[in-house]
C-alpha cells in the first residue's frame, strides 16, 4: 500500500517495518545498549521537495519503540541525527547511492558521536533499508 | 612513428619501442583499472640513458614514467603520451660486501633474483615483500613492507645509499647522511622526484631453516593482543596473519541477500634456526591463546621466503590474475583497529578469497624512519588489507563499496598504503601526508621543475 511521506500512517508503517526486519534485529542488537540510540532523520527541503521534515525514531537493542514526525531539525530526545537534502535521501532510498557513501562523503550529515555510528554501520544501513522498503509517495504540501 | 624515435634509439644504449610494438600489459598495471598509452617504451641500458631521456622529455614536454614489475594498482607504472621506462632492463646485481653486509643493485633487479643470489652466503635483505616478483626500485619507491617489518621497518629503511637521476637531469648520490632530502624523497616517494639507478641495500645474516607455527584464532581481539605480545617478545623473526572467512549462508544486507561469513584469524609465527638446533616449541608459544594450533612446519628459509608462490600460481591458473585488483590496504591505529576490522569484514563476502585475500599484519610505528611512508601515531599499529580480484564486469557495482572501505579506514584513523587502488581527492592527499605535503611540493619544484616524472597519481600542480 502506498503511504504518503510525512504522515503518522507512514511513521507507523516504518515502526512495523523495522520490527519485522530480521536484518535490523540482528544488525542493531547492540545499538542503543548503554547509550541513547534514538535517531532523528532530517529531510531538508530542496528543489525536489519543498518542506523540511524531521522524523524521530526510537531505537534500542534491535527494536523500534515508535516513530513520529517532529517540528524543527533538532530534538532533545535524539541521541543521533542523520541529515541530508531530500535529493540525497531519494538517491539513497532508491539505491542510486549507498547510505554509507552518503555518510562517509559528508553528503549526509551526522549529529552525535561519529565513532559510535561507525561501529554500527550495519545497524544504520538496515534502518535505511527499512525506510527504503516502504512504498512511499512524496506529495508536495 | 614519431620523428624523434630514430635519433632517440641511436642516442641510447638501450632499446626503444613504438606503439605498434607495445605489449598489451604495458598499457596497464596489476590493478587493471587504468589503460594508458605512452608514446615510447624504453628499455634503458644505463644511467646515462636515463639522463638522456630526462633531457629529451624536458625538451619535448613529455612525461617520463618508471615501471618495475607494475604491481601498483593506481596511476603508477603506466604512462599517457610520454615515455614509459621499463626499469627491469636495468637488472644487474653488483658487489656484495660481506663485512659491511651490503649489496649494490640496479633498480630493475627482482627481489627473488637477489634472494637466490645471496642465499649461498646465508645473506638476505632484512625485509622482503610477500610477492618476491617485484623490483627493488618499485618497492623502495613505495616503502616495501613484509612479514619482518615489525622488526626492521620498510625495505626503504634498509637502504644505505642511492644513485638517482633527478627530474632536472642531475646525477646525485644520496643517503640518510648526504643529500638526505633527496634520499628521503626517493624512498616511498612514488618516483616523484628522481629515478633510482643504483641502490646499496643493507643485508642481514639468515639461518638456513625456519619453523612456522600455524595458529588459528576465532576472536579478533584475542588475536590482536597475542600479535602485540608476539611482536614485543623478541622471539620471532617473521609474523604473518590473515582474515579467513567461513561462509555461513545468506542474510539480507540493505534488504538484499548476500553470502556472509564468520571470520577466523590465522596467525603464522616463524623463527629461523640452524639445522640440528631446533627451537623450543613450548617456550616460543608460551602465553599465546589460539583457538587451535593447526600445524608446525619446518622448511629451508629460502623456501619460506617463497611461500606465496603456490598461491600466486593458483591465481594465475584460475585466471584471476587477469582480473581487476583494486586492493585497499591501510595501517590502522592500535586503538581503533579491532572496531574498523570488524565493521569492514562484517560486510565482506567470503568470495574475496577467490583470487584474493584479507591481510592483517601487526606492526610497530617505531621501526620506520621513512618520511613519505605515512602511518598513524603510536607504538603499535595494525596493517589491514582487502585484496580482491574482481571480474571487470563487476567493477561498476564494487568500486563504490571499495571506496567506502577506504573512507571508513580513514575515519578510523588509518593511513592508506599507496601501492593499492587509491582514489583520493586533492584534499584527501593533503590529509594523508599532513605537514609532509608542503615539503613534497617543495621537493617537486626543486628536483623535477618541469613535473615530468610519474604524473597522474600525486596531485602536484602541473607546470603552467
Amino acid at each position: 500500500m502506498t503511504l504518503v511521506f510525512g504522515t503518522e500512517a507512514w511513521a507507523a508503517a516504518l515502526v512495523a517495518e523495522i520490527n519485522a526486519s530480521s536484518e535490523y534485529r540482528n544488525a542493531a542488537a547492540k545499538w542503543g545498549d548503554g547509550f541513547n540510540g534514538n535517531v532523528l532523520l532530517v529531510f531538508d527541503a530542496d528543489t525536489t521537495f519543498p518542506k523540511t521534515h524531521a522524523l524521530l525514531v526510537l531505537l534500542a537493542k534491535g527494536a523500534c519503540r515508535g516513530a513520529s514526525f517532529v517540528p524543527g531539525v533538532a530534538h532533545p530526545g535524539a541521541g543521533f541525527g542523520l541529515r541530508a537534502p531530500f535529493s540525497v535521501w531519494k538517491d539513497v532510498l532508491s539505491r542510486k547511492m549507498l547510505a554509507a557513501t552518503a555518510i562517509l562523503t559528508g553528503k549526509m550529515k551526522v549529529d552525535g558521536d561519529r565513532m559510535t555510528l561507525l561501529k554500527h554501520t550495519a545497524a544504520h544501513r538496515a534502518l535505511v533499508a527499512c525506510v527504503a522498503a516502504l512504498d512511499t509517495e512524496f506529495l508536495s504540501p | 612513428m614519431d620523428k624523434p624515435s630514430a635519433p632517440l634509439a641511436q642516442s641510447l644504449e638501450g632499446t626503444v619501442r613504438t606503439p605498434a610494438h607495445f605489449t598489451p600489459d604495458q598499457l596497464e598495471n596489476y590493478g587493471r583499472i587504468f589503460q594508458w598509452t605512452p608514446r615510447f617504451v624504453v628499455y634503458p641500458g644505463s644511467q646515462r640513458d636515463i639522463v638522456t631521456l630526462v633531457a629529451l622529455c624536458r625538451k619535448n614536454k613529455w612525461s617520463l614514467s618508471t615501471r618495475g614489475a607494475a604491481h601498483s594498482q593506481s596511476q603508477l607504472a603506466i604512462n599517457q603520451d610520454g615515455v614509459l621506462l621499463e626499469m627491469q632492463a636495468m637488472n644487474r646485481i653488483g658487489e656484495v660486501d660481506e663485512d659491511k653486509l651490503t649489496v649494490d643493485v640496479e633498480p630493475g633487479v627482482v627481489w627473488r633474483d637477489l634472494v637466490h643470489h645471496l642465499a649461498p652466503r646465508n645473506l638476505v635483505p632484512p625485509v622482503l615483500t610477500n610477492n618476491l616478483g617485484v623490483t627493488v626500485g618499485g618497492t623502495l619507491s613505495m616503502a616495501g613492507i613484509g612479514v619482518a617489518s615489525f622488526r626492521y621497518g620498510s625495505q626503504g629503511d634498509n637502504v644505505v645509499e642511492l644513485d638517482v637521476v633527478t627530474g632536472d637531469g642531475s646525477v646525485v648520490t644520496c643517503s640518510p647522511e648526504t643529500n638526505d632530502d633527496l634520499f628521503w624523497g626517493a624512498i616511498a616517494g612514488l618516483g616523484s622526484f628522481c629515478v633510482i639507478t643504483r641502490a646499496r641495500l643493507q643485508l642481514r645474516r639468515m639461518k638456513p631453516m625456519t619453523r612456522t607455527y600455524y595458529l588459528l584464532y576465532d576472536d579478533l581481539r584475542v588475536f590482536l593482543e597475542d600479535a602485540r605480545s608476539a611482536m614485543d617478545s623478541g622471539r620471532w623473526d617473521h609474523l604473518e596473519s590473515w582474515g579467513a572467512p567461513c561462509a555461513q549462508g545468506t542474510r539480507p544486507v540493505a534488504g538484499m541477500r548476500q553470502v556472509f561469513a564468520k571470520w577466523f584469524y590465522p596467525f603464522h609465527l616463524t623463527v629461523e634456526y640452524d639445522a640440528g638446533n631446533p627451537p623450543d616449541d613450548a617456550a616460543l608459544l608460551a602465553g599465546l591463546r589460539p583457538y587451535d594450533n593447526l600445524y608446525t612446519d619446518d622448511c629451508p628459509t629460502l623456501e619460506f621466503l617463497e611461500r606465496m608462490v603456490p598461491i600466486f600460481d593458483l591465481w594465475k591458473k584460475a585466471g584471476t590474475w587477469e582480473f581487476m585488483h583494486p586492493w585497499i590496504e591501510c595501517i590502522l591505529p592500535w586503538e581503533t583497529a579491532a572496531d574498523c576490522i570488524e565493521q569492514v569484514l562484517g560486510d565482506t563476502p567470503p568470495g574475496i578469497q577467490v583470487g584474493g585475500h584479507v591481510l592483517l599484519w601487526p606492526a610497530k610505528g617505531t621501526t620506520s624512519r621513512s618520511k613519505n611512508f605515512m602511518v598513524p601515531p603510536g607504538e603499535n599499529l595494525v596493517g589491514f588489507g582487502l585484496l580482491p580480484a574482481i571480474p571487470q564486469k563487476f567493477w561498476g557495482e564494487m568500486s563504490e563499496r571499495l571506496e567506502n572501505v577506504s573512507r571508513m579506514m580513514l575515519m578510523f584513523g588509518g593511513k592508506r598504503y599507496l601501492s593499492g587502488w587509491v582514489n583520493f581527492t586533492p584534499d584527501e592527499w593533503k590529509e594523508h601526508f599532513g605537514a609532509r605535503w608542503d615539503e613534497l611540493c617543495a621537493l617537486k619544484r626543486r628536483y623535477d621543475p618541469d613535473a615530468i616524472l610519474n604524473p597522474g597519481f600525486l596531485p602536484f600542480e602541473a607546470k603552467p
